[in-house]
């Protein structure tokens, strides 16, 4: 039972989408698609033709399916409502980070494969994103993980408080800004454009159609839902289970987590509509400045002991 | 009141609060901002005190606090705000170092007091860590000095540095005598204003408030 | 059989593989390499009985009075032997069919069999004199090897490597006359008993002087100028070898000099290993990232790998130091590890650049592309070292990266302020490493196996023969089992890490299972592994339910409704990394210089050439003025060698003389 909240992920996903472009179109005075407009796409897209250059190789054909299944794994070690599953022993933080890598780094061969100009530019930029955004999330989980002895994602969520410390604020405002550039929203990337000038992940993917696009989009909604959970688990895990999920702990922790999971919907949502997409060479400033950050909260945890 | 503060450990917050806005004056370039981010660390650090003035219930320490409140969270930022008017200069135009890098700078020298203060220090409690951010906050407002150009910047910098050896002091005694405390509030007050018309002078001398063109003068 | 026979058969195997690729018939030369392979399974065995058992003297005979000639194991020298099996085992099968294009077969052979046999020696050295004699065998074999395609390029690879190599030996040489001074022995082991005598001052100019020494041989920045130049100029089997075990036997050295014989030092020491770790690791992927030819590529690649084992290594060292010997084993663990793991990798990635430089005849990226279509095979190897290099599940690199993290993070457990900093610190370079590889590998495989071909060669290039496959698909099955059975490989190398802190570090817990008692956190692969299968096939089935049956229409690329595309227009590997030049800009120092043709200026453009590139610090900023001024002052001390023999007997009588009165 404990081993299928996974499927929270799989199945809500979609609608995470769809709630912040909700979100985003009220702020900006218009009415917007409904939530639900997402699950419509996917599931036209699985129903159409696919059209696949002939250039590619089968890299460009295993990659939905590779991307799609590390998200998947991922989502299956990270503790949603329950800290209390069977994978618990391995859902480690570091790990998760490095299958994401995993899910990158064929997104980004595959951006390659066509052999057109889009999609070298999608995988170079994404690559150079992630050489900015890597060091300061690991940092930032890092001074989570000290504080909890382990780099166990279970661990983290058991032991951790609300904010108890500056530390814990600093390491959470670095994480939010790794957050908006590994889920590719404004001001790192723009994700509702096909303008080449600004596209980063859209442009990996202009080569896909049909069912390996759902696929791809729907592994994007899945990766972006997971690090939304992942920020919860580490910095503000309250109201998890810790033990064995009964009915009531299961609609105790499953309405608290949708309570947070608004609240970071609401977040980016605000921050996508008060902030301007960046210029691609300014982005170091903002990153380098969340990475000192992230790393004055290490220093900070060190220094005060908490 | 004791007991919520001990809580969510307000006083951490607080001096961090004020490492933070000294931390973030090298990621700023527009004038008005670094005025605002210098009030809001005056601010932070008479709110400090007076929330140790409500633990240790001294009442030398309320006047302390609403003295800085008024002086270097009111006065100076207007007088500041007015100089800024003035100079119609608005960005710091190409700092020496990057922001990025100034950043780490002052990142490192956070971790360089830390490293320096660990062993040895003989001050405890809450006290340790504001001692140690303080120290942090006066090099950083040093660094501030010596990276930045124009001489409004150079100002703030030094007021840092008066922020960050005033949290020293309070921090090791639980604040100076108030004799001492008005007197070096005026100095900087009179400094300010002697360093604000200065500033306005060398803009006009030069035609440019870069302190670079300063090196013409010598013989 | 006992460890002293296998030992004896092992070399035999070696030495007659030697002979037998002097023999004139071509048909029976290349068994040469079946010969070695048998060898390097003899010698793998050689090193597990070390591992399993005690130090033990394999080779023993008296030289003269004073000196003898041992060959000597334990459990460290025991890993370091399966380390270079491993990778022997591979790259002889591949040799079989690589080495028939390469020309001089009789004298490949040779060298390689004694430079594998050397490179064992080095490992197994019992004493300070053999120790030596292996080493500059080593060197010179390899030098002979580097310079073996005798181009002007190689050549000039050849000096440099062989004028930096000769300087770490001063420097190792300088650390056991010190050792030796102070000890009274030249046996490693009975160093190590009276190392107590040495006085400390003393012990830290060993330690400095051994990162120097042994340091030069690994490649750490700033000694690595010779790396990236000699290794891409031997054949590809052999830069294999050399970048797979050669620089490991620096690591070999230090770990034997600084933990073994010396013993735990202050804390500094491990502080400086760590941080030249992290330097090398980051500095060396970043020049790695903007190199254009694979070989290159890979060489500085060698030199971030050798940052990330420095970072297990020291931080097992400031842990020692510390007294802290559980997670002292684990550190040691995580550099060991990985040394092991990117002997594999990249091995297997030199072999794959290797079988495209054969058959591509170029090792410019720029003028490949497409490769994965004609060479599926090497391509999917070249994709799996890729990966494993990257550090990304479920591969061995992985493993051992996130056993560097971990160490990296329980450094907050140490007890001094700055160590407390400076790994969790070093483990965000760890990361930053990580990510820039990424970025390097997926230019290398996209750029030279994805897309069009962008030149003739890529596009007549075909796959290599069976053996060169063979040696390969060995190396890739090995990544792939070194990464989802870590429980296993740690139990192996365990035993190493017990001899130096005297502790085992993890427990036991499963081949697919590694577990970190200190800091709670596990990781299993082959669980990940796992359920990756089903997922997949879940999903497959998935997509076919919710989608049904539909077409797959095969077009050309998206092309913006212009003609179609051609290969120039895809993104190359310069544009590739461009965003990564600006960034770092500070660090690369790029230059560029447009030139344009006009037809009519400034409207009508005939051409534009353009070409950028970037400095290299080390070699314009430190290495240029050392070789300048030495340029400029050896005439002077041409005035000593002056022709006349009265002169030179003179100096004879002089030293003599020197002699007599310091050295009594």
């Amino acid at each position: 039972m404990e081993a299928l909240q996974f499927i929270i992920i799989l199945i809500f996903s979609p609608m995470l989408q769809g709630l912040i472009k909700k979100f985003k179109a009220n702020m900006q005075g218009r009415l917007g698609p409904g939530i639900f407009q997402t699950y419509y796409d996917l599931a036209r897209l699985l129903k159409k033709d696919m059209v696949v250059s002939n250039v590619t190789s089968w890299i460009f054909r295993a990659t939905p399916y590779i991307v799609f299944i590390s998200t998947l794994a991922a989502s299956m070690i990270v503790p949603v409502i329950t800290a209390q599953y069977p994978f618990v022993a391995v859902s480690d933080v570091i790990a998760l980070i490095y299958i994401f890598g995993l899910a990158r780094f064929f997104m980004a061969l595959a951006g390659l494969d066509a052999g057109t100009a889009f999609g070298g530019e999608g995988s170079s930029r994404e690559m150079t994103v992630a050489v900015l955004v890597e060091p300061m999330m690991v940092l930032s989980i890092f001074t989570a993980a000290i504080s909890a002895g382990s780099t166990n994602l279970a661990m983290i969520a058991k032991t951790q408080n609300i904010f108890y410390s500056p530390s814990h604020v600093l390491a959470f405002s670095a994480f939010i800004v790794a957050v908006i550039a590994e889920t590719g929203r404004i001001p790192v990337d723009n994700p509702d454009t096909h303008l080449e000038l600004t596209m980063i992940h859209e442009g990996m993917l202009l080569e896909y159609s049909g069912r390996y696009l759902a696929l791809m989009e729907w592994a994007h909604y899945m990766k972006q839902m997971l690090l939304f959970t992942i920020a919860v688990d580490i910095f503000f895990p309250f109201g998890i289970v810790a033990g064995a999920l009964g009915i009531t702990g299961f609609a105790a922790s499953f309405g608290i987590y949708t309570g947070k999971m608004l609240f970071m919907c609401f977040l980016m949502a605000l921050i996508e509509s008060t902030r301007a997409k960046m210029r691609f060479f300014q982005l170091p400033s903002l990153l380098g400045g969340a990475f000192v950050l992230s790393a004055l909260s290490l220093l900070i945890y060190i220094m005060m002991g908490r | 009141m004791q007991n919520w503060i001990e809580a969510f450990y307000v006083i951490d917050f607080i001096s961090v609060g004020i490492l933070l806005t000294a931390v973030s004056m090298n990621a700023v370039s527009r004038l008005e901002t670094c005025v605002k981010v210098y009030t809001l660390n005056s601010l932070l650090l008479s709110l400090l005190i007076a929330i140790v003035a409500t633990i240790i219930g001294e009442a030398h320490l309320y006047a302390a606090s609403i003295i800085t409140m008024l002086g270097k969270g009111i006065l100076i930022p207007l007088f500041l705000w007015k100089i800024v008017k003035q100079m119609k200069v608005t960005h710091e135009v190409e700092p020496y170092i990057s922001n990025t890098l100034s950043l780490s700078i002052s990142g490192i020298l956070v971790a360089v007091v830390y490293a320096s203060l660990k062993e040895g220090i003989f001050v405890t409690g809450f006290a340790k860590n504001v001692f140690q951010i303080s120290l942090a906050v006066i090099l950083i407002g040093l660094f501030i000095m010596i990276s930045r150009r124009k001489a409004i910047t150079q100002i703030i910098g030094l007021l840092f540095m008066e922020n960050g050896l005033f949290l020293a002091g309070f921090s090791l005694t639980f604040g100076m005598p108030m004799v001492i405390e008005l007197g070096v509030l005026f100095d900087m007050l009179m400094g300010v204003i002697i360093l604000g018309f200065f500033a306005v002078q060398i803009r006009k001398a030069f035609r440019s408030s870069d302190l670079d063109k300063l090196t013409v003068l010598k013989g | 059989m006992e460890t002293e026979s296998l030992f004896f058969i092992g070399v035999l195997c070696f030495l007659s593989a030697a002979a037998l690729s002097l023999l004139p018939m071509p048909k029976v030369r290349s068994f040469n390499y079946i010969l070695s392979t048998v060898g390097a399974i003899i010698f793998a065995a050689t090193g597990l009985n070390l591992m399993t058992g005690s130090p033990e003297i394999l080779f023993s005979s008296p030289l003269n009075s004073m000196m003898d000639f041992v060959y000597r194991g334990d459990a460290l020298s025991g890993f370091f032997v399966i380390v270079i099996s491993i990778l022997t085992c591979a790259v002889s099968i591949y040799s079989i069919g690589y080495s028939k294009d390469v020309g001089r077969a009789a004298l490949m052979g040779v060298l390689y069999n004694v430079f594998i046999l050397s490179m064992y020696a080095v490992v197994l050295s019992g004493n300070i004199v053999t120790f030596l004699i292996s080493w500059e065998t080593m060197s010179v074999v390899s030098y002979f090897l580097v310079t073996f395609s005798r181009d002007e390029k190689s050549v000039k690879a050849g000096l440099v490597y062989a004028v930096m190599t000769h300087l770490g030996t001063a420097f190792i040489i300088a650390v056991f006359m010190i050792l030796y001074k102070y000890t009274g022995s030249m046996d490693f082991s009975g160093m190590k008993e009276f190392s107590a005598r040495i006085p400390l001052h003393l012990k830290d100019l060993i330690f400095v002087f051994s990162i120097i020494g042994f340091g030069t041989k690994a490649g750490i920045i700033p000694l690595h100028t010779w790396l990236p130049r000699a290794h891409p100029a031997a054949p590809s089997n052999i830069s294999a070898l050399m970048s797979g075990v050669m620089i490991k036997t620096g690591i070999y050295g230090f770990i034997r000099v600084s933990m073994d014989i010396v013993g735990s030092g202050p804390e500094w020491w491990g502080m400086v290993i760590v941080v030249v770790g992290a330097v090398s690791s980051v500095l060396g992927v970043m020049y790695a990232l903007m190199e254009h030819d694979l070989k290159r590529l890979l060489a500085y690649h060698s030199v971030e790998n050798i940052g990330i084992i420095l970072l297990g290594v020291g931080a097992s060292m400031v842990f020692m130091s510390g007294g802290f010997y559980k997670l002292s084993a684990i550190a040691l663990i995580a550099g060991l590890y990985h040394t092991l793991n990117h002997a594999v990798f990249k091995g297997l990635l030199f072999l794959g650049a290797g079988a495209v430089l054969h058959t591509a005849k170029t090792r410019n990226m720029e003028e490949l592309g497409g490769l994965l279509k004609v060479m599926p095979y090497t391509g999917l190897f070249f994709l799996i070292g890729s990966i494993s290099i990257c550090a990304l599940p479920p591969f061995n690199g992985f493993v051992s990266e996130w056993l560097t993290f971990q160490s990296m993070l329980i450094g907050f457990r140490s007890s001094s302020a700055i160590s407390k900093i400076l790994l969790p610190l070093c483990g965000a370079a760890l990361a930053l490493t990580g990510a820039l590889a990424a970025a390097c590998f997926v230019k290398a495989f996209g750029i030279s196996f994805l897309g069009m071909p962008r030149s003739g060669h890529a596009e007549h290039a075909r796959e290599a023969s069976f053996s060169m496959k063979t040696g390969m698909a060995f190396l890739a099955l090995l990544c792939l089992l070194f990464g989802i059975f870590p429980g296993a490989v740690v139990s192996v190398i365990s035993p190493a890490s017990f001899l130096l802190t005297g502790s085992y570090g993890m427990e036991a817990s499963g081949p697919g299972v590694l577990r970190i008692g200190e800091t709670l956190s596990a990781l299993s692969p082959l669980a990940l592994l796992v359920t990756m299968v089903i997922m997949s096939f879940a999903t497959m089935v998935f997509i076919r339910i919710a989608g049904g049956k539909r077409r797959t229409e095969h077009r050309d690329s998206w092309d913006c409704g212009m003609p179609a595309l051609t290969p120039r227009m895809q993104y190359s590997a310069a544009a590739f990394t461009k965003p990564i030049r600006l960034i770092f800009k500070k660090i690369y120092m790029p230059t560029r210089e447009v030139k344009i043709s006009y037809l009519l200026k400034p409207f009508f453009v005939k051409a534009i050439e353009y070409r950028g590139e970037i400095t290299p610090f080390f070699e314009q900023y430190i290495y240029s003025p050392v070789t300048d001024f030495i340029h400029k002052h050896a005439g002077k001390i041409r005035l000593l060698q002056s022709g006349s023999l009265h002169l030179y007997l003179g100096y004879i009588l002089i030293t003599l003389i020197a002699l007599l009165v310091f050295g009594t």
